[in-house]
């Protein structure tokens, strides 16, 4: 009876064992679904926090109640290199299908093959989308645009900031935030500052990079947390560096306690793009959805819902939103970033923004 | 003894020698231990073994600056952080960290231990309950929490002006100050937990017999009561030690962006910058200094042992 009991432990424990392993080498995808494109599941990758708040009232339940076969799974994450990280960790086995992400961002995952083109024939919508927004060998287009501003207290500012030199002021030494590279806010304020400079950051970033030395001692936080909008909100900064689409949305949900402006002499770009991951597992669903995220109708409600710029030339905004979005018809002066050469010099400004920058504080 | 058993067994086959029945009996208990390993052992090797090795492998492999990974066999990711002031600044910053925290942590957790050790009150269990609940709450609130507290318009800074004790704010977080602040705290909980466990020596008894003998309460605390609960000082310390140098959530939240320590910089290669190879690397690095103070604390709790 004893060693009966024994060798039912011992089966047990194989049994568990066993269990354990082949929940271990479990969870790889069916892919039976692949060729529907009206139902199945649709695994999306995209950003967190208000962001997939919004997106998924303004486009995913719409999409849902027009494909009310396809579910649409949102896995979020805090940045684009947070997705990037995510979809090379699966690259031998994808289970996500749709990633929206920023366009520096999403190049690198063209070139390491982690995306596949985007077909006018599977996805109608793209006729809409105007050249300069398509990628140029055929990968996911454009799908919305932001551009980066001047986020400030509107008690400490009554008049909107009208220069990036407002982050130097003296008068708010100490309650500046900025968002340090690898984040593209910093990226894009090292190229900003030393155009200012009257550099031409793809040669040398080296002036650019002794004024933000300078503004290094008054910075309240480099990695400001929860965000940078919340920040201000809370009166621990009064100025800083944030997204107009978010700085808007937020301005509304604090009573105006947060503006968001863009100084005169330009801003960048922050634009995102959707993308089909290649050997998706549900890719036929996969462009219905992207089909449909590039519909005036999507496209609309996002704007309204988080005020980010249409991709598309046929969706019309009511004059309130459009006045809010980053407009996209030249009348805001942009700083052209070449989108590969940051991507290629992402590190380098980071180790520098480390050693140089955030040192001198 | 064994003689006697094996002769009130009924069993007994005739050419079976007690002995090797014994043997057999040992030879069955053996492999229902090792069956019983299995799990354990599997579940060790999947969670465990194999994502370490897999980090190891990774470390010698080329990372690209857009986040492309050449699979090879190369030390670059080593030379570069070992032949860098600036990684051994951050190295550096990471272990007085952790030595900071530890002392600090442990100095403050010290006195309640060694209360909730020596307490005869019926409320003991609740009072130790009370001093580990923190433990209920994730460390992500609790560093909100403090995020709340040590701000420019936080509860410290607000206080102090209303006192007029200071005109501006103090700067108390996106600071090491900061992070150091939230981390004591978050480690006290453990602190506690590891001391209380190695105070088993301190036995009520020998404080009084020096105290008959004319010994003085400083006396008594620095000749019986300290020596005795070393050991137990020596865990919570490591335990506060190893917990801080490896945690990022702290640094990361109340640093803003100015701590540069070995977790953030880890967290910041790999999600940040995709370069895994060097992040794996560092990685290893960071172990390697766990293994070091590891043996430290070995040698040291056998000294004190002996």
């Amino acid at each position: 009876m004893r060693s009966y009991t024994k060798y039912g432990m011992a089966a047990t424990a194989l049994m568990m064992a066993s269990a354990l392993a082949l929940s271990a080498c479990g969870n790889t995808s069916s892919g039976s679904d692949a060729a529907s494109a009206t139902s199945g599941e649709v695994d999306v990758i995209a950003y967190s926090g208000i962001w997939q708040d919004q997106y998924t009232a303004a486009v995913i339940k719409p999409f849902q109640a027009k494909y009310p076969n396809i579910k649409i799974n949102f896995a979020s994450k805090r940045s684009s290199a947070d997705m990037l990280s995510a979809l090379q960790g699966q690259k031998s086995n994808p289970n996500t299908d749709v990633a929206i992400m920023d366009q520096s961002v999403s190049e690198s995952g063209n070139k390491q093959g982690l995306f596949d083109k985007v077909d006018a024939s599977a996805v109608a919508n793209l006729a809409n989308v105007p050249d300069k927004f398509r990628n140029k060998d055929g990968y996911g287009p454009v799908a919305m645009l932001d551009a980066i501003g001047v986020v400030y207290d509107t008690k400490a500012f009554p008049t909107a900031p009208a220069s990036w030199n407002a982050l130097w002021d003296k008068s708010t030494c100490g309650k500046v935030n900025v968002v340090a590279p690898p984040s593209l806010l910093g990226i894009s304020l090292t190229a900003i500052t030393s155009s200012m400079e009257g550099e031409d950051y793809t040669k040398s970033i080296d002036k650019g990079v002794d004024k933000l030395k300078q503004l290094a001692p008054c910075i309240q936080t480099f990695a400001p947390n929860p965000d940078e909008y919340q920040n201000v909100i809370t009166g621990q900064t009064v100025i800083g560096l944030g997204q107009n689409a978010r700085g808007q949305y937020y301005a509304d949900q604090s009573g105006k306690k947060i503006g968001v402006a863009f100084p005169k002499e330009g801003t960048a770009y922050q634009i995102n793009t959707i993308n089909l991951v290649k050997g998706a597992p549900h890719s036929a669903a996969a462009k219905t959805f992207i089909n449909y995220a590039l519909s005036a109708e999507a496209q609309e409600a996002f704007a309204k819902a988080l005020f980010y710029a249409p991709s598309v030339s046929n969706a019309k905004l009511p004059a309130d939103v459009q006045a809010r979005v980053v407009p996209t018809d030249g009348s805001l002066k942009i700083l052209p970033l070449d989108v590969d050469f940051l991507a290629s010099v992402r590190d380098k400004w980071t180790e520098t923004w480390k050693r140089q920058i955030i040192t001198k504080q | 003894m064994t003689t006697t058993q094996t002769q009130e067994r009924p069993g007994l086959r005739a050419g079976n020698t007690p002995g090797s029945l014994e043997k057999a009996k040992a030879r069955r208990d053996r492999r229902t231990y090792t069956a019983l390993l299995i799990p354990a052992i599997l579940g060790l090797l999947v969670s465990f073994v194999l994502p370490l090795a897999y980090m190891i492998r990774m470390s010698f492999n080329h990372g690209e600056a857009d986040g492309v990974i050449i699979e090879g066999f190369t030390l670059d990711s080593y030379i570069q952080p070992l032949s860098d002031p600036f990684y051994w600044k951050v190295t550096l910053d990471t272990f007085q960290m952790g030595v900071v925290v530890g002392v600090v942590c442990v100095a403050l957790s010290y006195p309640i231990t060694l209360f909730l050790a020596r307490t005869t009150s019926k409320y003991k269990s609740a009072l130790l309950a009370i001093a580990i609940a923190p433990l209920l709450t994730s460390a992500v609130v609790r560093t909100y929490g403090w995020m709340v507290i040590l701000g420019s318009n936080g509860l410290v800074n607000s206080s102090l002006e209303a006192l007029g004790l200071i005109s501006a704010p103090l700067k108390l977080t996106n600071n090491m100050l900061g992070v150091q602040i939230g981390l004591v705290e978050i480690s006290m909980p453990y602190a506690i937990l590891a001391m209380i466990s190695g105070f088993g020596r301190l036995n009520p008894q020998l404080e009084e017999a020096a105290g008959s003998l004319g010994a003085s309460k400083f006396q008594i605390f620095t000749k019986v009561t300290l020596p005795l609960t070393l050991p137990g000082v020596l865990t919570g310390f490591l335990m506060v030690f190893v917990l801080s140098i490896s945690t990022f959530i702290t640094p990361t939240l109340l640093g803003g962006g100015s701590v540069q320590v070995l977790a953030t910089e880890i967290y910041d290669q790999t999600t940040g910058l995709l370069n895994w190879p060097f992040a794996a690397a560092l990685s290893v690095i960071l172990l390697v200094l766990f293994g070091a103070v590891v043996a430290v604390y070995q040698r040291l709790t056998k000294k004190l042992g002996g």
